[in-house]
C-alpha cells in the first residue's frame, strides 16, 4: 500500500495526458467548504495551539524538509487521483475518510481544490 | 481481503438481507465492495492484514431512526449481527471496524444533527453522528453561552465518546462525558424505540434536566455494552466561566509527590481548582532515558524513593509539579489560587509556583493559538502529533501506521501511583523490551476528577512488520493481564483484548460477567447487536468457561 | 391484623420456610408473631387499617452476606417474595412495609458497619443498616475532616436512601445521593454475590474512587428497583470546607423570579454558589392568607396580578438564599460576584441576611442553624408533623408528592397553577398558593411540592379520600408533564404507567431484564411497577 501511493506520489505532472482534473467554480467552491470543514483541522498552513503547525502540515513539512510546502492548500503539484487515494486509504497516523463522511462528489471536490494550482 | 461473510449466513441468505438493507435505506447508502469497507477497517489496528482482523461484511448507513428500526428487524429476520458506529473514529479502541468479524456494521454518521441546545438550563441533545466540531460550530453560530467539554482529537462524536466511557479536559463535573449525559434514545435489540430517563414521560420537558426515571435506570446497559443502538443523548453543558487562571506548582522532593497529589484532591474535591490538574515530572520528558545519569540511576532496577529523593537534589530541579487550573469569575480564581499557594506552601517545604497565568474568557483568536484548546472546550487535532512526525520524535522516518492505547485505573495517591509505575516497568523489562520506556517519571491523567489514569505508552502498529507487530501484542496482552493482576486494569480497550480485559474482573468467579450476560439474553435473543462487545457474547456464541 | 401468607404460597409451606430461616439466622431473628409484624407495617400509611394493606408475612434480619445468600437461597426454593428494606425508615414513601403482601421483609438492619471511610480520596464504604448518625459519628470520631450529605431525618439509611433516589443539602455534587455512589455488592436474586465497578476486579483498590467496571454498566438496575440486595455501597464524601457563607437575594416583582432563576442556574452550573439554593416567597404564609384565598378566588392569578399584588404589599415577592462552601476569602469573592451579577440584571435586588461561620459549626452554632445544610443528621423536620400552635390534632403520617420540574421561572409558575387546578377540580380544601418555591435538592432540575396527603389510623374513610386525591396527584400532574420523582407502593403501578412512550416501552425493557435474572420472581415484585412474569398485569 505504502509502495503504491509513493509510485503515485512521485509521479510527475508530465507523466499525466490531458487535463482529466478541470473543475468548475462550483466544484471548487464545495471543495474548500469541504476542506475547510474535514481537513483544514489538521492541515491548515498557519501554525495553532502552543504555536505549533497542526499535525498534518507538521507531518509533511518533516517529511519533505523544503523540498514542497507542509501545507496542503500551498501545494501546485498535487493530482486528484492521489488526493481521492489518500482520503480512502489513508497514510500512516491518518485514517481513511467513509463514504458518510466525505461522499464521492465531495471527494472529487476536494480533490479539484486542492489540484487548482497543478499545472496542467 | 476478501469480505467476510457472516459465520453461519450462506452467501445467498447475506445477498437476500443486503436487498432488503438497500430497501431501507437506498441502495447508495448499502456498501458491500472491496474497496467501500475498506474504510470500515480499524484504521489503527494491531490486527492489520492478520487473519484475525476485525472485517465487516457490510456497512448500512441509516439517516432516521425509523431507517435504524428496520435495519434491525432486519438482522433480526436474518440473525446477522450488526455492529453500530456513530462518527467511527473511535481510534486506538477498534476504530470503525465491527468487535466481530463478519458484522454489518451501522454507520450512523448520517444521523448527525444537534436537536437542541439550551444556555439557560445548561444542556445539550444531539445525534451519534454530530461531532464535537458539529456541536461546537452549532454553539458558536447561536452565540450560546456554554461550553462543551471533548476529547483529544474533536472530529468525535460526544455520544460515540461517552458510550466508550471516554473523557475530557475541562470541569470536573464535565470531563466525565458519560456521567456528564443525561437522557436517551435507543433502538432496541428487536427494533423498539426506547427513551430512558424523562424521555419516557411523553409529557414532560426535563428530559436534559433529570437524568432517571423511575424504576431500575436501565442507561450504564447501553455504554461500553451490546443492549441497543443510541440515536439520541443529551448532556449537562459547562456554562461559560468568565475567566480563567493556572499556576504551577513546583515540589522539590521526589517523595513529596504523596503530599502535593493529596492537596490537589482536596482542591478538586472541594469545587476550588475547578479545572484538569496537569501533573508532570521535571526529570522526565523527551530524551531522559538516554542520559548517562538516568542510566546510572536504573543501573541496579528499579530505584528506591530515597534513591530517587538523591536523584533530584542532584539534578537540582523540583522533582514534581502539578498544573492546576480554575474557572470562574476573576477575583474567585484569583482568590482560590492564593488559597491552593498557601495550603501547599504551608504543607510541603521548598515547593515554588511558576507559569501564572490569568485571562478573561473566552480566548481571543491569537491566545487560541497557544494555548491548549481542550483545556477551553475548543476541538481541536493537535493530539495527533503524537502519531505524525514530531519534530524530535522517534519515530520520524518511519512513523507508526496506527496504535493502540492503554490506559490502567490507579487510585488517587502517591504511593499507588509508584507501584503502577513500577508495574509498567516490570511488564517491560519481563518482555525484554528494548528500550524499556517506563520511568519512574511517569505521571497519572486526571481525565476522572476522582481516580487517576496511568499510560503504559501506545502500542504501535506497522502494516508491513509482521514481527514487529507479533511483539506488540504480546506487549499488549501483558499489559491487560499483568497490569490487572497488579490492581490497575485498562479502562477501556480494543476489540481484540476486550474479553482478556473482562476475564480480570473476575470476582467471585466473574458474577458481574454473568449477570451481564443474563440480562443480554433477555433482551437480545438472536444475539444480533454487537456481539463480545467488552465480552459480552450472546448465548450461541459464548465460549464454555474454564 | 391476621398474617398474610403471600398468594399461592400455603401455611405449611410458610413454616417449612420459616423453619429454615431460622436455622441460618437463628430464630431470635426470625419474626412471625402479630405483635412482631406490627413493626413491619408502613407507619405512615394511607392503607393503614384497609384491606389492601401493605403487609408482610415474616421478616427476617441477617447478620452477614453470606446469611443474606442463604436467604434468597431459601426464597427461591419456596418461591416465597422478599423485601430487603435498609434502616426501614423509608417514611412518607412506604416505610417498612413490602410492596407485595405476603412477602417476608429481609431487614438488613443488623448489618451497620461503616467499612471504611478515607479522608484524603474522600469516601466511605458502608452497609445498608448503617443510618446517616452511625456515618457521622463514625467520621466525628475519628476527627476526618470529612462531611456526609444527608436528607431530613439522620436515621435513614445512605444505602437506602440512594437507593430511592433520594436527596440532600450540602453541595451540588453530592445532594444526589444515587449520583454520589461509586460501587456496590449486591446479592443477586439467585442467591450470589456480585461486586459492581471495581469491585469486580480482585485486588483493584479503586473500588470507591472510579465508578465504571469495564463493560455495561449495572449498578442503576438497583435503584428504585428489585433486581438484587445490596449488602455495600460506596459513597464519594464532600471535604470539610473551611467556611460557610450565606446571603439572600431578594427581588421586588413577582415576574423576576423568572431571571432569578436563570441566574441563580449559572451561579450553580458554574460551581460558584457550591451549596444549595434555597427560594422562598415572602409574600403567601400564614400571615397572608385570607389575602391570598382572595388573590385566588375566582381563578388563578396572572403574572400582571401577581406583580401588583407584591407592589402593593411592599415586599419582595421572591427571595433566594445562596450559599457557598469554601476558605473565606474564596467564598467571599463569589458571593460578590453574585451579588454584581444579579444586581446587574434585577433593578431593585436587594441582597440581605449576610453570614459567614468557620467550619465546622461550634455546638452553639449548631442549635441555629438549619443542620442538614452542614452535613449533620438530625430529626428537626419532624417539628412539622409533632403538636405545634395551629396542629392540635397532628395526623399520624402522610404521604409525600414531589414532581420533577424544569429550572425556569415559567415551569414553576405552571407546577404552581397546576395545583391550584387539581385542587379546584377535586373538589378538596385549596391550600395551593402562588407563593411557594421549589425545591433544589437536585442542582440540575427542580422538584414542585403538591402539598402531602395525610394519613388517620382510626379514620379508614379518611384515608380513602386520601388515596384518591393522591392518585389523582400521580395522574393530572404526570399528564401536565410533572410527574413524581418517587412515591409508594401503593402508587408506584400508576407512576410506572405515566412513563407511556412508545407504548409503555422503558417498563416492558425493565421487565425483559427482570425476568432474565429473577426468573422465580422473588424479589420485591411489583416495586417501581416491575412485576415478574407470574404476577405481572395483564396489558391489553
Amino acid at each position: 500500500m505504502k509502495t503504491f501511493i509513493a509510485i503515485l506520489g512521485a509521479t510527475t505532472v508530465l507523466g499525466v495526458v490531458g487535463s482529466a482534473f478541470a473543475a468548475d467554480a462550483g466544484q471548487l467552491a464545495m471543495g474548500k467548504e469541504r476542506f475547510d470543514y474535514w481537513c483544514d483541522t489538521c492541515h491548515a498552513g498557519d501554525p495553532r495551539e502552543a504555536g505549533r503547525f497542526l499535525p498534518g502540515t507538521a507531518s509533511l513539512n518533516a517529511k519533505y524538509n523544503g523540498s514542497r510546502p507542509g501545507a496542503l492548500v500551498d501545494r501546485t503539484d498535487l493530482l486528484p487521483p492521489y488526493v481521492e487515494l489518500v482520503i480512502r486509504k489513508g497514510m500512516e497516523g491518518m485514517p481513511f475518510f467513509r463514504k458518510t463522511e466525505i461522499s464521492d462528489t465531495e471527494m472529487k471536490a476536494i480533490a479539484a481544490y486542492l489540484s487548482r494550482n497543478t499545472k496542467q | 481481503m476478501p469480505i467476510k461473510l457472516p459465520p453461519g449466513i450462506s452467501a445467498a441468505t447475506f445477498a437476500e438481507a443486503v436487498k432488503e438493507f438497500q430497501g431501507a435505506v437506498g441502495a447508495d447508502w448499502v456498501f458491500t465492495s472491496e474497496e467501500d469497507l475498506d474504510t470500515y477497517r480499524d484504521a489503527y489496528s494491531i490486527s492489520w492484514g492478520h487473519d484475525d482482523e476485525y472485517l465487516a461484511s457490510a456497512a448500512v448507513a441509516p439517516d432516521t431512526v425509523e431507517q435504524v428500526q428496520a435495519v434491525v428487524r432486519i438482522a433480526n429476520k436474518y440473525k446477522i449481527p450488526v455492529y453500530a458506529i456513530s462518527t467511527g473514529k473511535n481510534l486506538t479502541y477498534g476504530g470503525s471496524a465491527p468487535t466481530y468479524s463478519g458484522s454489518v456494521v451501522v454507520d450512523l454518521k448520517r444521523m448527525k444533527r444537534v436537536l437542541k441546545v439550551d444556555d439557560k438550563r445548561n444542556f445539550a441533545l444531539v445525534e451519534p453522528g454530530c461531532s464535537y466540531y458539529d456541536l461546537y460550530q452549532h454553539i458558536k453560530d447561536r452565540g450560546l453561552k456554554v461550553w462543551i467539554d471533548c476529547p483529544d482529537p474533536g472530529w468525535g462524536s460526544p455520544i460515540g465518546n461517552a458510550l466508550d466511557h471516554g473523557i475530557g479536559y475541562t470541569a470536573s463535573p464535565y470531563r466525565d462525558h458519560w456521567g456528564a449525559h443525561c437522557g436517551m434514545e435507543v433502538v432496541l435489540p428487536n427494533g423498539e424505540i426506547m427513551r430512558t430517563g424523562m424521555g419516557a414521560s411523553p409529557t414532560s420537558d426535563t428530559w436534559q434536566d433529570y437524568k432517571y426515571a423511575v424504576g431500575p435506570h436501565v442507561d450504564g446497559l447501553f455504554a461500553q455494552g451490546n443492549f441497543g443502538i443510541v440515536t439520541k443523548m443529551g448532556f449537562w453543558l459547562f456554562p461559560q466561566p468568565e475567566s480563567w487562571m493556572t499556576g504551577t506548582v513546583h515540589v522539590p522532593k521526589y517523595s513529596d509527590y504523596s503530599a502535593l497529589v493529596d492537596h490537589c484532591n482536596y482542591l478538586e474535591d472541594a469545587h476550588l481548582a475547578t479545572g484538569q490538574t496537569g501533573y508532570g515530572s521535571n526529570l522526565g520528558g523527551q530524551g531522559v532515558t538516554a542520559a548517562p545519569e538516568y542510566r546510572a540511576l536504573m543501573a541496579n532496577g528499579w530505584p528506591t524513593i530515597e534513591q530517587l529523593d538523591a536523584y533530584a537534589a542532584q539534578r537540582k530541579v523540583p522533582a514534581w509539579r502539578a498544573k492546576l487550573q480554575f474557572y470562574g469569575p476573576e477575583k474567585a480564581v484569583r482568590a482560590s489560587w492564593a488559597y491552593a499557594q498557601r495550603r501547599i506552601s504551608a504543607a510541603i517545604p521548598g515547593a515554588t509556583f511558576t507559569d501564572i497565568e490569568f485571562s478573561t474568557l473566552p480566548l481571543s483568536p491569537a491566545q487560541e493559538k497557544t494555548h491548549h484548546l481542550v483545556n477551553f472546550g475548543i476541538p481541536n487535532m493537535a493530539i495527533f502529533q503524537i502519531v505524525a512526525r514530531p519534530a524530535a520524535g522517534p519515530n520520524n522516518a518511519n512513523p507508526y501506521d496506527g496504535h493502540t492505547d492503554f490506559f490502567a485505573v490507579v487510585s488517587r495517591s502517591g504511593s499507588e501511583v509508584f507501584r503502577a509505575m513500577k508495574a509498567v516497568y516490570d511488564i517491560q523489562k519481563e518482555l525484554k523490551i528494548d528500550p524499556i520506556t517506563a520511568t519512574p517519571f511517569s505521571s497519572p491523567v486526571t481525565w476522572h476528577h476522582k481516580v487517576f489514569f496511568m499510560g503504559a505508552g501506545g502500542v504501535g502498529n506497522q502494516r508491513g512488520d509482521a514481527e514487529h507487530n507479533r511483539r506488540m501484542r504480546a506487549l499488549y496482552a501483558a499489559y491487560i493481564e499483568k497490569m490487572a493482576a497488579a490492581g490497575f486494569p485498562a479502562y477501556r480497550t480494543n476489540p481484540g483484548a476486550q474479553d482478556l480485559l473482562v476475564k480480570q474482573f473476575s470476582f467471585n468467579d466473574h458474577a458481574l460477567l454473568r449477570f451481564q450476560e443474563a440480562l443480554k439474553d433477555a433482551v437480545d435473543p438472536n444475539g444480533i447487536i454487537s456481539p463480545g462487545r467488552y465480552g459480552i457474547w450472546p448465548k450461541h456464541l459464548r465460549q464454555k468457561k474454564a | 391484623m391476621p398474617i398474610k401468607l403471600p398468594p399461592g404460597i400455603s401455611a405449611s409451606t410458610h413454616a417449612s420456610a420459616v423453619k429454615e430461616l431460622q436455622r441460618v439466622v437463628g430464630s431470635d431473628w426470625v419474626f412471625t408473631s402479630e405483635e412482631d409484624l406490627d413493626t413491619y407495617r408502613d407507619a405512615y400509611s394511607i392503607r393503614w387499617g384497609h384491606e389492601d394493606e401493605y403487609l408482610a408475612s415474616a421478616a427476617v434480619a441477617p447478620k452477614s452476606v453470606e446469611e443474606v445468600q442463604a436467604i434468597v437461597r431459601i426464597a427461591n426454593k419456596y418461591k416465597i417474595p422478599l423485601y430487603p428494606i435498609s434502616t426501614g425508615k423509608n417514611l412518607t414513601y412506604g416505610g417498612s412495609a413490602p410492596t407485595y403482601s405476603g412477602s417476608i421483609v429481609l431487614d438488613l438492619k443488623r448489618m451497620n458497619r461503616v467499612l471504611e471511610v478515607d479522608e484524603k480520596r474522600a469516601f466511605a464504604l458502608v452497609e445498608p443498616g448503617c443510618s446517616y448518625f452511625d456515618l457521622y459519628r463514625y467520621v466525628k470520631d475519628k476527627g476526618l475532616k470529612l462531611w456526609i450529605d444527608c436528607p431530613d431525618p439522620g436515621w435513614g439509611s445512605p444505602i437506602g436512601n440512594a437507593l430511592e433516589h433520594g436527596v440532600g443539602y450540602t453541595a451540588s455534587q453530592f445532594r444526589d445521593h444515587w449520583g454520589a455512589h461509586c460501587g456496590m455488592e449486591v446479592v443477586t436474586p439467585t442467591g450470589e454475590i456480585m461486586r459492581t465497578g471495581m469491585g469486580a476486579l480482585p485486588g483493584a483498590k479503586t473500588w470507591q474512587e472510579y465508578k465504571y467496571g469495564v463493560g455495561p454498566h449495572v449498578d442503576g438496575l438497583f435503584a428504585q428497583s428489585n433486581f438484587g440486595i445490596v449488602t455495600k455501597m460506596g459513597f464519594w464524601l464532600m471535604p470539610q470546607p473551611e467556611a460557610w457563607l450565606t446571603g439572600t437575594v431578594n427581588v421586588p416583582k413577582y415576574s423576576d423570579f423568572i431571571p432569578l432563576v436563570d441566574h441563580c442556574n449559572y451561579l450553580e452550573d458554574a460551581m460558584i454558589a457550591t451549596g444549595q439554593a434555597i427560594y422562598s416567597s415572602g409574600l403567601g404564609g400564614p400571615q397572608n392568607g385570607a389575602e391570598v384565598q382572595a388573590l385566588m378566588a375566582n381563578r388563578y392569578p396572572t403574572l400582571a396580578e401577581l406583580d401588583a399584588y407584591a407592589e402593593k404589599k411592599g415586599v419582595p415577592a421572591w427571595r433566594v438564599k445562596l450559599q457557598f462552601y469554601g476558605p473565606p476569602e474564596v467564598i467571599q469573592a463569589r458571593w460578590e460576584y453574585a451579588q454584581e451579577r444579579i444586581a446587574k440584571a434585577i433593578p431593585g435586588a436587594t441582597f440581605t441576611n449576610f453570614e459567614t461561620l468557620p467550619m465546622p459549626l461550634t455546638e452553639a452554632q449548631e442549635k441555629t442553624h438549619h443542620l442538614v445544610n452542614f452535613g449533620i443528621p438530625n430529626m428537626a423536620i419532624f417539628a412539622g408533623m409533632a403538636r405545634e400552635p395551629g396542629v392540635a390534632d397532628p395526623k399520624d403520617g402522610h404521604t409525600d408528592f414531589f414532581a420533577v420540574c424544569p429550572r425556569t421561572g415559567e415551569a414553576v409558575f405552571k407546577a404552581l397553577k397546576l395545583v391550584y387546578d387539581t385542587q379546584k377540580e377535586l373538589g378538596v380544601p385549596l391550600t395551593a398558593s402562588p407563593f411557594r418555591g421549589p425545591v433544589t435538592w437536585h442542582h440540575k432540575c427542580f422538584f414542585m411540592g403538591a402539598p402531602p396527603v395525610d394519613s388517620q389510623r382510626n379514620d379508614p374513610a379518611f384515608n380513602r379520600r386520601m388515596r384518591t386525591l393522591y392518585d389523582a396527584y400521580v395522574k393530572k400532574f404526570s399528564d401536565a408533564g410533572f410527574p413524581p420523582y418517587r412515591t409508594n407502593p401503593g402508587a408506584q403501578d400508576l407512576l410506572a404507567a405515566q412513563f407511556s412512550f412508545n407504548d409503555n416501552v422503558l417498563l416492558r425493557f425493565q421487565e425483559a431484564l427482570k425476568d432474565g435474572i429473577d426468573p422465580n420472581g422473588i424479589l420485591s415484585p411489583g416495586r417501581y411497577g416491575v412485576w415478574p412474569k407470574r404476577l405481572r398485569p395483564k396489558r391489553a
